[in-house]
């Protein structure tokens, strides 16, 4: 019983989730501190001649640990047509803010452990080189890998724009693959920066708009843009209620190694106060 | 003769002290007893200069009402005053009502994680703005 009135308590609190419509590019801002917000993401590849359609759904659970920390629990799966659907892994992100007020340029430093196999679709982020999305299923998730990723990731609000840039390196601990490379940059705009007084779904000022582009730079075995991938991504968020919002990007690929296009879709849901829930569902006091 | 009005205007006197001791600690009950106003959160000198771009807009505070209400009523309060259980500042404080518009707005952006005072720089900068016009309704909005 209790468990249903803390999930309704969830349902009708009323929370203010302004998203940034990134997909792949981080910016400074974390989750407040005690909030969770539930994410259902996915990937979707549109293929090149002799490739499959894939789809790659992932949840996300982010938790604003302290005012500057916020970790993040990924599970994901994949499914190709004509192939299989199977579990690719997890992944538990920690992003930490260490300058607490607003700079020119404020940093961020992201550190990511992965359990993932190598059937993983998401592309949470582009690094090394471009996988052959030839192999089956069955093979390719028999071949475990635990990475180990850093970000640095660099964000600024000049006027009504976030302007967001993200430097990756990542290293597969399971393989002697040596060390991988990436980027990703991103900027966005409300559509509207005044908010009218009434309560609108459709106002302008509940849409964000911004474009993102990603991509491998190689790794330390070969550095460069040889054989990588590299997306142009337009991309929308739009706040549906003072809790949830939708999220939508077509990215299109860049080189010959890219999918064509990449469709991403997105919902979260924001629960203000979740950790002062949960402390009330176990008895204690405020 | 004179000890009538002496009397009179003794009593006089006296309920004027009632009625401005109980004014003092009607304004005292309303606030958020536990709140400490934080000294060492300071906006600088340049932020606290800023003017409001909206200053000759005031029907954008009816914006910034709805702003307050999405963002800030959680831990202030519907009125402002501040919810004991959150330990959060009572807005309608001359300590905070006397502040300029840019040091609000710097507040505002910049949040304070000494209080668990959250940043809102993703908000619009006139969306911030809005909500400096808000809260300087607030002291007049509620009567105390």
């Amino acid at each position: 019983m209790r468990l249903v009135l803390f999930l309704l308590a969830c349902t009708i609190f009323p929370a203010h989730a302004q998203e940034s419509p990134y997909f792949v590019t981080y910016d400074h801002h974390l989750e407040e501190p005690g909030n969770l917000e539930i994410e259902t993401t996915s990937t979707m590849g549109l293929p090149r001649a002799g490739q499959r359609f894939y789809f790659a759904p992932y949840t996300e659970l982010e938790y604003g640990v302290t005012g500057g920390w916020t970790a993040e629990l990924y599970l994901e799966a994949q499914s190709t047509s004509g192939d299989s659907t199977v579990f690719t892994g997890w992944r538990f992100e920690n992003r930490f803010r260490p300058l607490a007020r607003e700079h020119f340029i404020n940093p961020v430093l992201y550190l990511e452990y992965e359990g993932i196999n190598e059937a993983t679709r998401i592309q949470k982020e582009i690094v090394g080189n471009a996988p052959t999305f030839g192999e089956p299923n069955s093979e390719l998730a028999q071949t475990h890998a635990n990475e180990l990723e850093t970000k640095l990731i660099l964000s600024s609000t000049v006027h009504d724009w976030n302007i967001a840039e993200n430097f990756i390196v990542e290293k597969n601990l399971s393989a002697a693959e040596g060390f991988e490379f990436g980027y990703s940059f991103g900027v966005s705009r409300p559509l509207a920066t005044l908010a009218s007084a009434k309560d609108c779904r459709f106002c302008r000022e509940n849409f964000i708009a911004g474009i993102e582009m990603y991509g491998g730079l190689g790794s330390t075995n070969g550095f460069g843009l040889h054989d990588t991938a590299h997306y142009l991504a337009p991309t929308i968020s739009w706040q549906i209620s003072d809790n949830a919002s939708l999220r939508f990007s077509p990215a299109i690929g860049l080189t010959q190694q890219s999918n064509p296009v990449l469709l991403r879709f997105g919902y979260s849901y924001e629960v203000r106060g979740f950790a002062g829930k949960v402390a009330k569902l176990f008895g204690a006091r405020p | 003769m004179i000890r009538g009005l002496a009397t009179r205007l003794a009593t006089l006197f006296a309920i004027l002290i009632l009625m401005t001791a109980f004014g003092l600690l009607g304004t005292v009950w309303s606030q958020n007893p536990s709140y400490q106003p934080d000294t060492n959160w300071r906006a600088p000198a340049g932020a606290e200069a800023k003017r409001n771009p909206l200053a000759k807009k005031p029907g954008a505070a009816a914006g910034g009402k709805k702003l307050f209400q999405r963002n800030c009523v959680e831990c202030h309060g519907d009125d402002g005053s501040g919810l004991e259980k959150k330990h959060s500042a009572d807005l309608q404080l001359p300590v905070v009502q006397s502040q300029t518009e840019g040091a609000l707005f710097w507040k505002i952006t910049n949040g304070n994680p000494d209080r668990s005072m959250p940043p809102f720089s993703r908000l619009p900068e006139l969306q911030r703005w809005q909500l400096v016009l808000y809260l300087r309704t607030l002291s007049r909005e509620v009567p105390k």
